[in-house]
């Protein structure tokens, strides 16, 4: 999966996890943070998130700081699974 | 009209937990610091965080074979019901005749019942029929077992507001008594350990691997458990006529929302202080008259600092002196028996002089509580607070004190006066033809799309429904205070949203339940979500009564207006299109979806406000058998200004209004006006509302059958004034 095919498959992940109702992929800035002011999502969308990572892309994702850094941004998250797959 | 007793004694209680089978062993065992938190033996946990949880173990009562096919929750209930029963010295069922009510809490009703065919090896074959029991046991199914079990009761309540469930079914039970619609009353709580709450709460992050440990600074979630509980409430004048042995006092009480968010309490505390100083003023105490309070602690970061906060407020100086322990890490947290299970527990520490500890904690997080640690201490507890607060921010406190209280007056104000301010009806209209008529009216559009979306994320059809009513209801009644609260009626929960949940763990495992799904799935998550949109701070709880649902909510918000915990409430009932209950009931045909729900507060207050009543509330009451109120069915003073609304249709129910003093008024039968769901009353009731507003005088919407039913008399505003 390239870097850009990634980046979509992550924002549908989130339109359709969080039930962004109203909301394109092209709506949804890369660069912008997830939680707090960006979407405005909390650690109930985190928690969310993290078993969906896990479920469409096979990452586990670490609970702490690690955690944290990969919810920074869509391209942070992005990153973080192409980084994990890698491996 | 009975005046109102004067104090609310305990009489009776009854407790069956992981600890034991009764009371006194399971208290026994609580004060010496045994812990029963163990591995769990109902089901797999596999792909769980946690495997723990406190189960009960022991044998249960069953009903005859043959009779009622009874679920777990349903069995626990039975028998902890017969314990607080006998305990009372009133044997171990209740005499007919006797205006006795049951009020219950709960979340899960008859779910593990469910889960156990749900997960049989031939289930994925069985299609659709393999979620009948979702159906057979319903939330208001324990209370249907329990009244042909133990019963007859006069009237009945089933309430869920997640985990403050029970202490809220207990404040129910003493609205009944203070109003004197009942002489006494079985309140408690029950849930049965089930899959669907256990991969919820493991998904949320909120299962501790290890025992719990609430209040510790090493604590890392709660343990989930199961259990029920019942008190024996009635007034002290009739406990002491009879002999009876008065246990403790149900002294105080306090109910509320804090709309903030539906998995996280409001972190600084003073939603939850707000209400235990609430609780203690209800009852004319002070933190310096309390010895001991039995917190909700279970074992999360965020209760457990948000409770310690709490405490420390509304304690004060008394902080280093009053007791403070959870029965969670003994008992687990037990839901919708909690409330209920610590409330006898306290009656219990109370009574016998003896604090339990909080097992599981070692280091507490804050010191300058005064916790139990290790075993129960001997000492002088004259009155303790039991607190419970429910996921959606659904809160509840009771106050118990000591049976050689010495009685005080009471500040709670029986208000008796009640109007209705604004009436939504949904999927149905009037007829404006010259007779009047109603008829279905399909909705035209996603009721999701009349919401914020962000705000509304996750809503499935019935919380957008709710949510749309309650703000219709309090924009067209004007400003209103931030206590109103909200009681909402519904059959069944949401029953393919729950299906799909459960569906998905029976094939991928526990460890991809999906986190953000489960708190959408309790039966209170249609009046929590819309109170958490509306920013409605009072009252919040659903209502489970099968067709009776409306009627049964707006007793339940007639109960919140009594003690004087809401200015004003939300009341009614949703039943949102299910593809999993209409392939079941209407199989091939036609079912409905709909709702009705009406702004209910004192005339006074709706004076005051300069607001012009729509209706005037003028009875709603719930008959048993042959009985029939007198207030409700005095005969209207123009028959042909005046309308009866009922429903099921049923030639019996005709009868039994064809032989009233209404005889003689135009019937509508609203099921065969095809409004066929169980939020049928709560329509009728809004509709009728609307009907009084175009030239009628008085209606009487009469729901249920010859066993129990409710009925309900309204008014113009000013023909009763």
């Amino acid at each position: 999966m390239d870097q850009n095919t990634l980046i979509q498959a992550i924002k549908r992940m989130l339109i359709e996890e969080l039930d962004l109702r109203g909301k394109a992929p092209e709506d949804i800035d890369e660069e912008s943070p997830l939680f707090g002011a960006g979407l405005g999502l909390d650690s109930l969308d985190a928690l969310q998130l993290a078993m969906a990572v896990e479920e469409r892309f096979g990452v586990p994702v670490p609970e702490g700081e690690a955690g944290r850094a990969a919810f920074a941004s869509v391209r942070a998250l992005g990153e973080f699974i192409a980084r994990a797959r890698a491996e | 009209m009975t005046t109102p007793p004067d104090r609310i004694a305990v009489t009776g209680l009854g407790i069956v937990s992981a600890l034991g089978g009764d009371a006194p062993t399971t208290f026994e065992r609580l004060i010496r610091g045994e812990r029963a938190l163990f591995g769990v033996g109902a089901f797999e946990t596999t792909g769980a965080r946690s495997h723990l949880a406190a189960e009960v173990t022991g044998p249960l009562p069953d009903a005859e074979p043959g009779s009622l096919e009874l679920s777990r929750s349903d069995r626990l209930a039975l028998c902890a019901a017969r314990e607080a029963l006998a305990c009372a010295g009133l044997g171990e069922s209740v005499e007919s005749g006797e205006r006795f009510g049951l009020s219950l809490g709960g979340t899960t009703g008859g779910m593990a019942h469910a889960e156990s065919r749900l997960f049989a090896p031939d289930a994925a074959s069985a299609g659709l029929e393999r979620a009948r029991r979702l159906l057979s046991h319903p939330l208001s199914a324990t209370a249907v077992a329990l009244d042909r079990l133990v019963g007859p009761f006069s009237s009945t309540q089933t309430v869920c507001s997640a985990c403050s469930s029970g202490a809220v079914a207990i404040v129910q039970g003493a609205s009944w008594l203070l109003r004197g619609d009942a002489e006494r009353v079985l309140a408690g709580g029950v849930d049965a350990l089930c899959r669907m709450t256990f991969a919820g709460f493991d998904a949320l992050g909120a299962l501790d691997p290890e025992p719990c440990r609430p209040f510790d600074v090493a604590r890392k979630g709660l343990t989930l458990g199961e259990g029920a509980a019942f008190l024996v409430l009635e007034p002290e004048a009739r406990a002491r006529a009879r002999g009876a042995r008065i246990l403790c006092f149900l002294s105080g009480w306090a109910v509320g929302s804090e709309a903030h968010h539906v998995t996280h309490p409001e972190p600084s505390g003073q939603k939850a202080a707000t209400l235990m100083a609430r609780a203690l003023a209800v009852g004319g105490l002070g933190a310096r008259d309390l010895d001991y309070v039995n917190a909700h602690g279970t074992g999360t970061l965020a209760n457990d600092a948000m409770e310690a906060r709490a405490l420390l407020s509304v304690l004060g100086s008394d902080a280093s002196r009053v007791r403070v322990s959870s029965s969670k890490g003994q008992l687990g947290h037990t839901l919708g028996a909690a409330g209920a299970l610590e409330a006898a527990v306290t009656a219990l520490s109370l009574e016998r002089g003896i604090a339990p500890p909080t097992g599981g904690l070692n280091q507490p997080e804050e010191p300058a509580l005064r916790h139990v640690l290790g075993t129960g201490e001997r000492a002088e507890l004259r009155a303790a607070l039991s607190s419970s607060f429910g996921f959606g921010g659904m809160n509840a406190v009771l106050l118990l004190e000591r049976s050689d209280a010495a009685p005080r007056a009471r500040r709670t104000a029986l208000r008796r006066a009640y109007v209705v301010s604004a009436a939504v009806a949904l999927g149905a209209k009037l007829d404006e033809s010259a007779q009047p008529a109603l008829h279905a009216e399909p909705f035209d559009a996603d009721p999701l799309t009349r919401l914020d979306a962000e705000r509304s994320r996750r809503f499935d059809r019935g919380a957008a429904f709710t949510t749309w009513a309650a703000l219709e209801a309090l924009s067209s009644a004007g400003a209103l205070p931030a206590t109103t609260g909200l009681a909402v009626g519904n059959a069944y929960g949401p029953v393919e949203r729950s299906l799909a949940f459960l569906d998905r763990i029976r094939e991928r495992g526990m460890r991809f339940s999906p986190p953000a799904e489960f708190p959408q799935l309790v039966h209170s998550a249609l009046a929590g979500n819309a109170s958490i949109y509306a920013k409605l701070e009072g009252p919040v709880a659903g209502v489970a009564a099968g067709s009776e649902s409306g009627p049964a909510a707006v007793a339940c918000a007639l109960g919140w207006l009594e003690l004087g915990q809401a200015e004003a409430v939300v009341a009614g009932a949703i039943e949102p299109r299910d593809p999993v209950v209409s392939a079941l009931l209407a199989p091939g045909g036609e079912r409905g979806e709909g709702g009705g729900f009406v702004l209910l507060e004192p005339e006074a207050r709706a004076l005051e406000r300069g607001e012009r009543p729509l209706a005037r509330l003028v009875a709603h009451v719930e008959e048993r058998g042959t009985q029939r109120d007198p207030l409700a069915w005095t005969a209207p003073r123009d028959a042909s200004r005046a309308l009866v609304l009922f429903t099921p249709s049923h030639p019996e129910l005709e009868r039994w209004i064809a032989e009233s003093p209404w005889s003689c008024v135009r019937r509508i039968d609203t099921t065969a006006s095809g409004l066929s769901h169980e939020a049928v009353s709560g329509q009728a009731l809004s509709l009728g509302v609307d009907w009084l507003a175009r030239g009628l005088d008085e209606l009487l919407v009469v729901s249920g059958g010859l066993v129990a039913r409710f009925v309900t008399r309204l008014s113009t505003w000013d023909a009763g004034s």
